[in-house]
């Protein structure tokens, strides 16, 4: 730096001769007139103050701290972005599971019967004691007196977001299905409904819906006259 | 993010001294020259990936810290006092001649109104030519080469003055 020849100069050396060929002449002691060159090199010198040594490990340190912060404040942001997509997920995931795209519980039935078609067969040899039946039926404050055939499954599960519990029986041909489903508003009550291959039938008690789903060739009525006679509704 | 970290390195290697002395001269205080470089560089560092052309850093890194340097008189403009003449100087005595010297145009650099010093500095320190220091002060050309002749004038006539009585005094 010290050696280099400053840009610019020139041009006030210029000036400095147009000065001197003037009128003025501001410098007339030869001996204590000084180079341009001369000159700036003094200048650079006295500009030249000293710069601390800390100064470089200062300006590191405090980067090495920026940067950790940013660091720190980009992982944040990706976690709580993160966050918002895994909860965007599951409410799209719980939506479709639970929606209500069913509007009436005879569709909802259906739906899940032929979800579930291919857990339980009419062969099935389990069965479930009727104990253990009125164990879960005291949920919805109903007892079964008396078997109404004989029970493959008894189980809880949401039908459409409603608690309700599933219940499977072993029929002429193939399951039949009862389901035990709380009271709620936000499906339809369908007496009867049916398809190609199943048909149902809801029953309206005071603490539960009960809804019969079987083929088309087990006798529905014979079953609600069953579950009529044989379910009891304590309040 | 390394290759940024090693870019930066190299940029507060060779620039930090120039620009601290940048800040000297332009606030007359070590110390809140060295905090301006501070901000300067912290500055820097967020915005380096803007940097492109690395032959315009230094002009880029001044112009920061002049803006720093102005936002600095907003924030504390009631906090500001007047800088103490003797604070401008180093504290250690001067040594030999040169040092004299030095010491001495220090204080008529000082000395000079910031419009003639501060287009000065640029060109003797930073080695910028009238055109460059005219873009970065948002000046007119020919007011700068003017205010560098000012300067320049100034400083040699008390420099062709002066010599003889400090080596007086000091002798």
């Amino acid at each position: 730096m010290n050696n280099k020849t400053i840009p610019g100069t020139n041009v006030t050396e210029i000036n400095v001769n147009k000065n001197s060929k003037g009128s003025t002449t501001r410098n007339n002691n030869p001996d204590n007139n000084i180079s341009e060159t001369q000159f700036d090199k003094k200048l650079l010198q006295a500009m030249k103050v000293p710069v601390s040594d800390d100064l470089y490990n200062k300006l590191m340190l405090r980067q090495t701290f920026a940067s950790h912060q940013q660091k720190k404040r980009k992982s944040r942001i990706h976690l709580a972005l993160a966050a918002s997509v895994a909860i965007i997920a599951s409410l799209t995931v719980h939506y479709l599971h639970f929606s209500s795209s069913y509007t009436t519980l005879g569709d909802y039935a259906l739906a899940h019967v032929y979800h579930e078609q291919d857990a339980f067969s009419n062969n099935d040899t389990n069965r479930v004691s009727l104990t253990s039946l009125n164990k879960k039926m005291a949920t919805f404050n109903g007892n079964v007196s008396q078997s109404l055939g004989e029970l493959i499954s008894a189980d809880y599960c949401r039908f459409g977001g409603i608690k309700s519990l599933h219940l499977v029986y072993k029929g002429l041909t193939d399951n039949v299905t009862v389901f035990i489903v709380s009271k709620e508003e936000h499906l339809a009550f369908t007496a009867n409904f049916s398809d190609n291959t199943l048909q149902g039938e809801s029953l309206g008690f005071a603490n539960a819906n009960v809804i019969i789903i079987a083929d088309k060739n087990e006798s529905l009525s014979q079953w609600q006259r069953n579950i009529n006679s044989n379910i009891t509704w304590s309040i | 993010m390394a290759n940024k970290q090693i870019r930066y390195e190299a940029l507060v290697k060779a620039l930090h001294g120039d620009l601290y002395r940048y800040g000297y001269w332009l606030t007359h205080d070590k110390q809140v020259a060295e905090d301006l470089v501070q901000e300067t560089f912290l500055r820097a560092w967020r915005a380096l990936d803007s940097l492109k052309d690395e032959k315009a850093a230094k002009s880029w890194l001044i112009t920061i810290l002049r803006r720093e340097n102005a936002r600095r008189f907003e924030r504390k403009r009631f906090e500001m006092s007047e800088y103490d003449e003797a604070n401008i100087m180093d504290t250690q005595s001067p040594s030999n001649e040169q040092d004299i010297e030095n010491h001495w145009l220090r204080d008529k650099i000082a000395k000079l109104p910031s419009e003639y010093s501060e287009p000065l500095v640029l060109q003797v320190l930073g080695g910028y030519s009238g055109e460059d220091i005219a873009n970065m002060l948002n000046l007119n050309k020919n007011t700068v080469m003017t205010r560098l002749f000012r300067a320049r004038n100034q400083l040699k006539d008390a420099l062709e003055k002066e010599p003889e009585k400090m080596r007086f005094l000091y002798e």
